[in-house]
């Protein structure tokens, strides 16, 4: 078994992805400094930053982006629908990561992968680079499961969907698993 | 004598072959006396032939103690224990106080922040000059960095020298060690390590002939052995480096005359046998400089850590000054101590490094102005997280043996966060001396936090005094988990949807089950009461015990158990009903575990404490990796997800949000076994899960609930620690429906009584009720077609 049997319709459109959101700000979850007061307006603005600070999305109720803000808000479970994007630092991980796999130190991008795993936890870009990176390894199982772990961050952006689903179906196939395979592939389709 | 006549005896009838009888008498006279002359000198040579071959026999024992320690490992060294590396970059979530409590502990210095290892700060701006730190994927160069920090996250984030990058490691500090059952301490290096100018110091204090001399140096000797008749004692030491050592590796530290004696032999030996570089680097590495506690700090290589912070290989000139002083009295000149003393003495070398111009009389006059330098003790202090470094070894002892740990030099990377730690000790103090308050029981309590999407394990309480190392009831203490066991038996109902959903009704009514034996068990609810039926939600938020149980039995205890294993419960679990109510015992530890998988949407998450282990060299041992492994149906967790942040806004666990901030979102249950013998807390935020329990040693009963107990110190940790907040993703196939769960209806969004409850698709309910309570059947293509 190689790395040579994948198609690699997954691992290009993962690719696409992960540079599809290089160039928005980081950030989904809401940040809650010690004792509260979550506000970004507290803060006052630093004169050099170029970009838009990123701010705390406080609306996260609903799907529907646009539908008013209820009284019970602050009191509901909370939930979200996309997983948080990939911070500049995060970034630059995987980034590293990426010319140390080229070079075919997978070990080692393997750990840059964990770094940015550790800033950027709930973005689903950085385990599907962790599934590609086990991938390499040959590491098929680790390389499934990092790739469900990202689905289930994907939540409603479809393009990382798609490339989750992709990714899961060449791995399924590479593993003997054909039912599975065509399964996430129609999964992908269906997007 | 006996012997010796006789051997006269026999020599005789030789001289009689050759003599005439009549000179005989003369010659045997003349003979009488030659004889006894000889026989002196026999007697002596005899001696002294003895004396040589005891002194020769003696001198081949010493040979091969010198030698046998030569060749075989010189040192046992300690494995060092590391905290995980902070990472600056923006957006790292970091308070003012947590970074410099954070710098103090690797050691670092506050400085003008452009010499490595000190740091500038100004309210919330730093400037950190880091050291650097070759790490196995990689070295982190030294750098200059400027930051801010605001709102307890880091921003403007920028390197301003050395190689740029958005985000920098700093060095970790040093933790702890496993240490070898003497006690010393030391940080092999190797000569070509040491800068020139600090050998060329030593040689200068101590042994100046170093180069010349063959391990003694009579005249020195002479000099010290006058002086010591002088003085009526031993005064003065006269000693060689080589004698130093041999006196400090092979020998007791009394001063008798036989001591001296073996170690001049040795010291000669030593010569003979190793080339003066060997035996300089040596004594480099063995030389005793300084005492922590029971640890004893040996070799330059680790005095440079202990007193700078500092390589070895980075030492400016008063820093090589003040260790090459130490030599002649550790503890008289220790610099934190004494530190008046140790400025002299250092002062003192700084005269002969320009004396024997290994300095200019600028530098040195340069290196006298500077003041002593040395850091806090802080970063090279005895063990000081027990807990945490006895769950690390427990960790470590499946992949090495005891012995090569305490002897080989490991370096130990762990992923313990001192910030999380600090807040987490705190926590537990704090609030079980609130809670004791005037009542004469003794609580106790521990506490685990682990990275909710690593298991990576940041902080670990083993009991109130997080100084003492011994029982550590984060990891031994097991105690039946009560309540905290209800989300799994939810959670294995909930993965059937076309059976429970949130809002489906369960039953709050008693009854009774009696088993084969005749035994009956007659649960009920906390407060006593029963309230018919109620939604699942309200039924795992409030923690009612009745409707649990029949949930848990309709759906079996088997799969109740299996659901739990799946999450990593270890060894077997009780089959008894009362596991549905957590008569099942369970350490913090193993709780944080099977919470992982909760806190991670199903995904499996094993708890590590230790991310790499390297040798000595810094090549990697072994890689502690992150895993995952999905153990249930995403969906079906969310769900369970939805109630445990539920019981923090409208259940048992909402006395949190009087002292953490709702932006939090908290997700988390309550624990209470009977008599309030255990009480426990289980939840978590965006980014930590933390388990905490309190309780008595003696298991004797106390008046705390879960929520009165362990929550409040869940909570006081919580709101200490800056993070995000917990707003999990939603699913593939969960939908967010707005419905009256009274009625297991659907309904609008404006009524009065709608809840907005996620639902496994297909699972939603196929009823509509209008705000004033008309219910109306949907049908259900249509439905499925409008929010699909």
């Amino acid at each position: 078994m190689t790395s040579n049997t994948f198609k690699y319709a997954g691992l290009l459109a993962l690719s696409l992805t992960v540079a599809g959101c290089a160039s928005g700000p980081g950030g989904g979850s809401i940040y809650v400094p010690a004792g509260g007061q979550s506000s970004p307006d507290e803060a006052p603005q630093p004169p050099q930053t170029g970009e838009p600070r990123d701010e705390p999305r406080v609306e996260r109720k609903s799907e529907q982006p646009d539908q008013p803000v209820r009284q019970t808000e602050r009191t509901a479970p909370s939930y979200q629908d996309e997983g948080d994007a990939l911070s500049p630092a995060a970034r630059s991980l995987i980034q590293r990561a990426d010319s140390l796999m080229a070079s075919g130190e997978t070990q080692a991008a393997v750990a840059q992968l964990e770094r940015a795993q550790r800033i950027a936890p709930r973005s689903a870009q950085v385990y599907f680079k962790l599934s590609q990176a086990y991938v390499a390894l040959d590491q098929l199982g680790s390389a499934e499961q990092f790739t469900l772990k990202g689905l289930s961050l994907a939540g409603s952006d479809a393009s990382l969907q798609r490339a989750g689903w992709l990714l899961l179906a060449d791995i399924r196939r590479a593993r003997g698993n054909v039912a599975g395979a065509d399964q996430a592939e129609a999964r992908a389709s269906a997007l | 004598m006996t012997c010796r006549t006789e051997v006269r005896i026999r020599y005789n009838p030789a001289m009689k072959k050759s003599a005439s009888p009549r000179k005989s008498p003369k010659k045997n006279t003349r003979k009488g006396k030659s004889a006894r002359r000889p026989w002196f000198w026999r007697l002596f040579l005899r001696v002294f032939f003895i004396g040589v071959v005891l002194l020769a026999g003696w001198m081949v024992y010493l040979d091969a103690v010198v030698t046998s320690r030569f060749e075989g490992r010189r040192f046992e060294v300690p494995s060092r224990v590391y905290a995980r590396p902070l990472e600056l970059y923006d957006g790292a979530s970091v308070s003012s106080g947590a970074l410099q409590r954070e710098l103090e502990l690797s050691g670092y210095r506050a400085g003008d922040g452009s010499q490595a290892g000190t740091y500038r700060r100004n309210g919330g701006h730093f400037i950190i000059s880091t050291r650097g730190f070759l790490f196995t994927d990689g070295l982190e160069p030294r750098r200059r960095l400027s930051l801010n920090i605001y709102s307890d996250q880091v921003q403007d984030f920028r390197v301003l020298s050395g190689d740029p990058s958005p985000i920098v490691r700093l060095e970790p500090a040093q933790i702890g060690g496993i240490y070898p059952a003497h006690k010393e301490d030391r940080v092999l290096v190797q000569l070509a390590d040491v800068p020139e100018l600090f050998t060329d110091t030593l040689l200068a204090v101590e042994d100046r002939n170093f180069h010349d001399h063959v391990g003694i140096a009579p005249l020195s000797i002479g000099r010290a052995m006058l002086a010591n008749i002088q003085a009526g004692q031993i005064v003065q030491g006269g000693s060689t480096l080589t004698q130093q050592l041999v006196k400090n590796f092979f020998l007791t530290r009394d001063q008798t005359l036989l001591r001296k004696g073996n170690e001049a032999l040795m010291s000669l030996l030593l010569e003979l046998h190793y080339e003066k570089n060997d035996i300089l680097e040596t004594y480099v590495n063995e030389v005793y400089v300084g005492q922590a506690g029971t640890r004893a700090i040996h070799g330059f290589g680790l005095a440079s850590q202990f007193y700078f912070g500092e390589s070895i290989r980075d030492l400016e000139a008063d820093q090589i000054a003040l260790l090459v002083g130490l030599v002649k009295g550790p503890s008289y000149y220790n610099p934190r101590r004494h530190p008046e003393r140790a400025l002299s003495r250092r002062n003192l070398v700084i005269d002969v490094m320009a004396e024997t111009d290994l300095i200019s009389e600028q530098d040195a006059a340069r290196a006298r102005a500077q003041p002593l330098g040395v850091t806090n003790q802080a970063s090279y202090s005895e063990n000081r997280y027990p807990a945490y470094i006895d769950l690390v070894r427990r960790h470590l002892a499946r992949d090495y043996k005891q012995e090569d740990l305490q002897s080989e030099g490991l370096r130990i990377f762990t992923t313990l966060n001192p910030a999380i730690q600090y807040a987490a000790e705190f926590a537990v103090k704090d609030m079980l001396g609130r809670m004791e308050g005037s009542s004469d029981t003794t609580l106790e309590s521990a506490m685990v936090v682990t990275s909710r999407d690593s298991g990576e394990v940041l902080a670990l309480v083993g009991g109130r005094d997080p100084k003492y190392a011994g029982f550590n009831r984060a990891v031994d203490a097991s105690r039946p988990i009560g309540s905290l066991v209800k989300p799994f038996v939810y959670l294995t109902a909930l993965q059937n949807p076309d059976r429970y959903t949130l809002i489906t009704p369960v039953e709050d009514k008693g009854f009774s089950l009696v088993f084969d034996d005749g035994r009956r068990w007659e649960p009920e609810n906390y407060d006593k009461e029963q309230r018919g039926e109620v939604p699942l939600h309200k039924a795992l938020s409030h923690s009612y015990n009745l409707p649990t149980v029949r949930v848990g039995l309709d759906v079996g205890i088997d799969a109740v158990k299996s659901t739990l294993q799946g999450f990593g419960v270890p060894g077997g679990i009780s089959e008894y009903p009362s596991m549905l109510l957590g008569s099942v015992s369970m350490t913090p530890v193993t709780v944080a575990q099977i919470y992982q998988g909760l806190a991670t949407s199903g995904f499996n998450t094993p708890l590590r404490t230790i991310r790499q282990v390297t040798d000595a060299q810094g090549e990697a041992l072994s890689r502690y990796s992150l895993k995952v492994d999905q153990v249930a149906d995403p969906a079906a967790v969310h769900l369970v997800q939805y109630v445990m942040q539920e019981t923090m806004q409208e259940g048992t666990g909402r006395s949190a949000y009087r002292t953490v901030p709702r932006e939090l979102s908290l997700a988390g249950k309550t624990g209470t076994t009977d008599d309030g013998r255990d009480s426990w807390f289980a939840g978590f935020s965006g980014d930590l899960l933390a388990v905490t329990w309190v309780g008595r040693d003696d298991n004797g009963p106390t008046s705390l609930t879960g929520a009165t107990g362990a929550l409040p110190v869940w909570s006081r940790f919580m709101s200490q620690v800056p993070q995000h907040g917990f707003s999990p993703v939603v699913p593939d196939g969960v939908e967010y429906l707005w419905v009256n769960p009274g009625e297991v209806a659907l309904t609008e969004e404006h009524c009065d009584n709608a809840r907005l409850v996620p639902f496994i698709t297909g699972s939603e309910p196929d009823v509509e009720v209008s705000c004033g309570g008309n219910i109306e059947r949907r049908i259900r293509g249509w439905f499925e077609g409008l929010f699909q």
